[in-house]
């Protein structure tokens, strides 16, 4: 869980293009939106897209993807059930 | 006839300078590659940090040159926001084909999509500037800053609404874009030790590559102005007879003649199919003219022209030409009317004539 956290970790900063940022300064349990790293809704279309990408994962219900993408502990939780790649 | 316009403010990235110096072609940028890419600014200047992180450099240029025109104009809002660019974001336009093929069609990122629109420009620079009027992209190739300067000259000779309108260009180039255009001989081969040396070589087929992002707040109030632009026109596949024509009806519907030209501002890039053009115009004009040239500085590229217009501006404001671009010198006192003739490859061409407001 830990390496796949890293990882995720990793993914989100290459394809967010987050200049500056390494995994370390990314809390596991730290919101991803608003406060937190503050994405918007754009980057919400990204990380959809980063998980159908490398874990084979598609959320088609927008709730569940809210839910899921609350923070790198939640979506980590969610690829490591759901993951077909 | 239409009335002039005017450029009360000016702003540039290029390959030999950014509106972050003050100096004006001083530093000349060569390279040994036959490609000239922008010198970038600090572009956390004008984007905000969260949204830059996802704009190509073209975008990142564009933005930055057009909130810097408008600033340097102590403008906040302008009337209408008009542009051209040749091929818009080449970046993010590849990105996204090269991702359609290597994911089969799937799961593509919104970013480069979103991005590689011609008009994200346009989009940002009005979102940032709170302007709700006109809003134009001209994606026109080689005459794509030309068509952006005339809707502006349109707008301003049908309605006194409009006072103040930020009119620019960008074009970006890639490493892929080089590598396909030199398939169909757009580039030297082999290319000049240095870019600095174009005209030596305008023996032989093919230009070097360039690109750069220019904007202008353009007026119809000459007060506190750099110059005026009379006349713009667009020729498509000319002959040598049709520029000269062209050139002859630009100069009468102004009252002039070649010989009241200080400088005539040429777009030549070093191929030899094209010089035969530049060679009979030059040869027309009289010992008071100098000719200029500057795709040695700034490479080929569909939007050359707002550089050029960029330099025009700055002869005014300086009174004075640059080495770098004097190919002849010619007996002029002072610098009143500057005769832009442009060519973008093989097929575009146009004429700008500009005049001092003294």
């Amino acid at each position: 869980m830990e390496d796949l956290k890293r990882t995720l970790k990793e993914q989100i900063i290459e394809s967010l293009n987050l200049e500056g940022m390494s995994p370390d300064d990314i809390e596991d349990t730290a919101p991803l939106f608003g406060e937190g790293l503050g994405l918007d809704s754009i980057d919400s279309l990204e990380l959809m897209v980063l998980l159908e990408r490398n874990y084979g994962i598609k959320i088609e219900d927008a709730r569940e993807g809210r839910k899921v993408l609350e923070s790198v502990q939640s979506m980590a939780e969610y690829i490591k059930e759901h993951r077909t790649v | 006839m239409m009335h002039p316009i005017y450029i009360s403010a000016t702003s540039i990235i290029s390959p030999q300078q950014n509106f972050e110096y003050e100096d004006f072609l001083q530093d000349i940028k060569s390279s040994d590659d036959g490609t000239l890419f922008i010198i970038d600014p600090n572009y956390r200047d004008y984007i905000n940090p969260v949204a830059i992180r996802r704009m190509s450099k073209m975008l990142k240029m564009g933005i930055s040159t057009g909130m810097n025109c408008l600033q340097q104009a102590g403008i906040t809002t302008p009337d209408a926001i008009i542009t051209g660019t040749g091929r818009g974001s080449m970046v993010d336009m590849e990105q996204f084909l090269m991702d359609m093929i290597k994911l089969e069609e799937e799961a593509l990122t919104p970013t480069a999509f979103i991005q590689s629109t011609y008009n994200s420009v346009n989009g940002w620079l009005a979102l940032n500037t709170k302007c709700k009027g006109y809003n134009q992209t001209y994606v026109h190739r080689g005459t794509s800053f030309e068509l952006a300067l005339l809707d502006a000259q349109l707008l301003l000779n049908e309605s006194n609404s409009y006072k103040n309108i930020l009119v620019g260009c960008y074009d970006e180039i890639t490493p892929d874009y080089i590598k396909v255009k030199s398939k169909i001989g757009y580039w030297k081969n082999p290319v000049p030790d240095s870019t600095l040396d174009l005209f030596k070589h305008n023996d032989t087929n093919g230009t070097i590559a360039g690109e750069g992002a220019a904007f202008f707040t353009i007026t119809n109030n000459k007060e506190q102005t750099l110059c005026s632009i009379n006349t713009i026109k667009m020729l498509q596949d000319a002959n040598i007879d049709d520029v000269n024509n062209s050139i002859n009806e630009a100069l009468t519907a102004n009252g002039m003649t070649l010989a009241d030209v200080d400088v005539l501002l040429c777009g030549m890039n070093g191929d030899a199919r094209q010089q035969p053009m530049y060679n009979a115009i030059i040869e027309n004009t009289e010992s008071n003219t100098s000719i200029a040239a500057f795709k040695h500085l700034c490479g080929e590229y569909d939007t050359s022209s707002g550089f050029a217009t960029w330099i025009a501006s700055n002869i005014f404001k300086h009174q004075s030409i640059p080495e770098i671009l004097l190919q002849k010198k010619g007996e002029h006192s002072s610098v009143k009317n500057i005769l832009l003739v442009n060519s973008y490859i093989l097929n575009s061409t146009s004429i700008i004539l500009y005049r001092s407001i003294s």
